[in-house]
């Protein structure tokens, strides 16, 4: 069962590679052929199955089958198995070293204090782009 | 062997105060090392113990499977209050089994976890995901960065966050953080040492990062603004009647001057007692824990020669 899930896991990258290699729409037949043929087609169709109900792939009816196509890359679903892992291990921070920890309220004014004592206009952390006035290039 | 098999139960308390000070009288990547070795020490030796007085005990037990002659009076003799510390050594050390493996068991399952995330990623070292919610964490082979926080960082930051990920894995630093967390749990007592590894594994990333770009306010902003930026909705604890956490103490460390990577402190200050009273503790555990250990031996082999 665990082996199963693993080898699902797995696929999930390969089958969406396959998707983004092909350059257009493709039948999940093309896609059990170019991966090889070890894969039982409905395997193939479950993977896809998966891949949808993440959001990476989109399909659209064509006659009796569907046509799928890719609407992220590998690594959008690199990043959706992580934030799972993330969100769901309690005590991930036993594990993973993280570059910082939790911010505590008290902490946060804190820090705030400090960093503005350090340098001015280097402190606003609302807007994601990264600010423009030089301060850190070298 | 007498109360010598009990010490390196307590002995982790003498560890405490250089727990305390190493974080700001000790170079963080002395601090770390001198930690994670008492650590492992103190938790091996209050193991070893936990397994005596486990057999002593376990051989009292009717019906136990061990040699009949080892529940002579004399093998209860060597351990002061035998009946009750022998009894108790068992739950107790059936707990440090399950704990440690339970977490053993943790860190493996997370580690794969990872790795079958990142499976299909170009690149070995770096993996930016993209990703809304700013992170970055350091596997044993890999770094994980979100793009979220990349985006929040300038550049010389941005460098910054990278030779302190890099400084995690050029140095292992999972393997000491695995290693206190296991001694925590075979010990107590240990855990003061455990949350002074997390800290100082840190330091030593972040001079590390300061040493590679050559710039320590640059790094103490770029832990700063990742802190910020990463800080969830603030939950209603009573966190901010606390001490300062680790954050702001990094920040501030890296604000001031670079610690000094020259040696030990001088034995007649504060810092100095601590670390010679925690390795006299290490070195007395390490000594009462053989000590026993060979008495209980020979006591036993003269009950029931196998």
């Amino acid at each position: 069962m665990a082996r199963a899930r693993r080898a699902q896991g797995e696929l999930e990258g390969q089958v969406l590679g396959a998707l983004r290699e092909a350059g257009g729409p493709v039948t999940a037949a093309w896609v059990q052929e170019r991966l090889g043929g070890d894969l039982a087609y409905t395997t193939v169709v479950t993977i896809l199955t998966r891949l949808l109900a993440k959001d990476v792939v989109a399909r659209e009816r064509r006659g009796r089958s569907f046509l799928w196509t890719p609407t992220a890359d590998v690594a959008r679903l690199a990043a959706l198995r992580m934030r799972r892992l993330l969100d769901g291990e309690r005590d991930r921070a036993a594990v993973l070293a993280s570059f910082v920890t939790d911010l505590p309220p008290g902490d946060e004014r804190v820090l705030r204090a400090l960093l503005e004592a350090a340098g001015p206009g280097r402190v606003n952390t609302r807007n994601a782009a990264p600010s423009d006035d030089g301060g850190t290039e070298d | 062997m007498g109360v010598f098999v009990f010490l390196p139960l307590v002995l982790p308390l003498t560890a405490w105060p250089v727990a305390r000070l190493a974080e700001g009288r000790l170079h963080p990547r002395a601090a770390t090392r001198l930690l994670t070795a008492i650590a492992v020490v103190m938790a091996g030796c209050s193991t070893l113990c936990l397994v005596l007085l486990m057999v002593v005990g376990t051989a009292q037990l009717p019906g136990n499977p061990l040699p009949d002659g080892w529940s002579d009076p004399e093998v209860g003799a060597a351990v002061p209050h035998d009946e009750i510390a022998g009894r108790a050594a068992i739950p107790a050390l059936a707990a440090v089994a399950a704990l440690c493996g339970r977490a053993l068991h943790r860190h493996r399952r997370v580690i794969r976890l990872a790795r079958r995330a990142l499976t299909g990623l170009p690149g070995r070292a770096v993996c930016v995901l993209p990703d809304s919610t700013p992170y970055a964490y350091a596997l044993p082979d890999r770094i994980v960065v979100s793009t979220a926080l990349l985006d929040g960082l300038a550049p010389g930051e941005r460098r910054a966050l990278f030779a302190h990920e890099r400084a995690h894995l050029a140095a292992r630093h999972h393997r000491h953080l695995l290693a206190v967390h296991l001694a925590a749990r075979a010990n107590p007592f240990l855990r003061p040492l455990r949350t002074a590894v997390r800290y100082t594994a840190e330091r030593w990333a972040d001079e590390e990062a300061a040493g590679t770009v050559a710039d320590r306010p640059t790094v103490a902003h770029a832990i700063g603004k990742a802190a910020l930026l990463s800080r969830g909705t603030p939950a209603p604890t009573l966190a901010h009647l606390a001490a300062t956490g680790p954050v702001p103490r990094r920040v501030a460390a890296l604000l001031g001057p670079a610690p000094v990577a020259r040696g030990w402190p001088a034995a007649f200050t504060t810092a100095g007692l601590a670390v010679w009273g925690a390795a006299a503790g290490t070195l007395v555990s390490a000594m009462s824990s053989a000590n026993s250990a060979v008495t209980l031996f020979l006591i036993l082999r003269a009950a029931a020669p196998l």
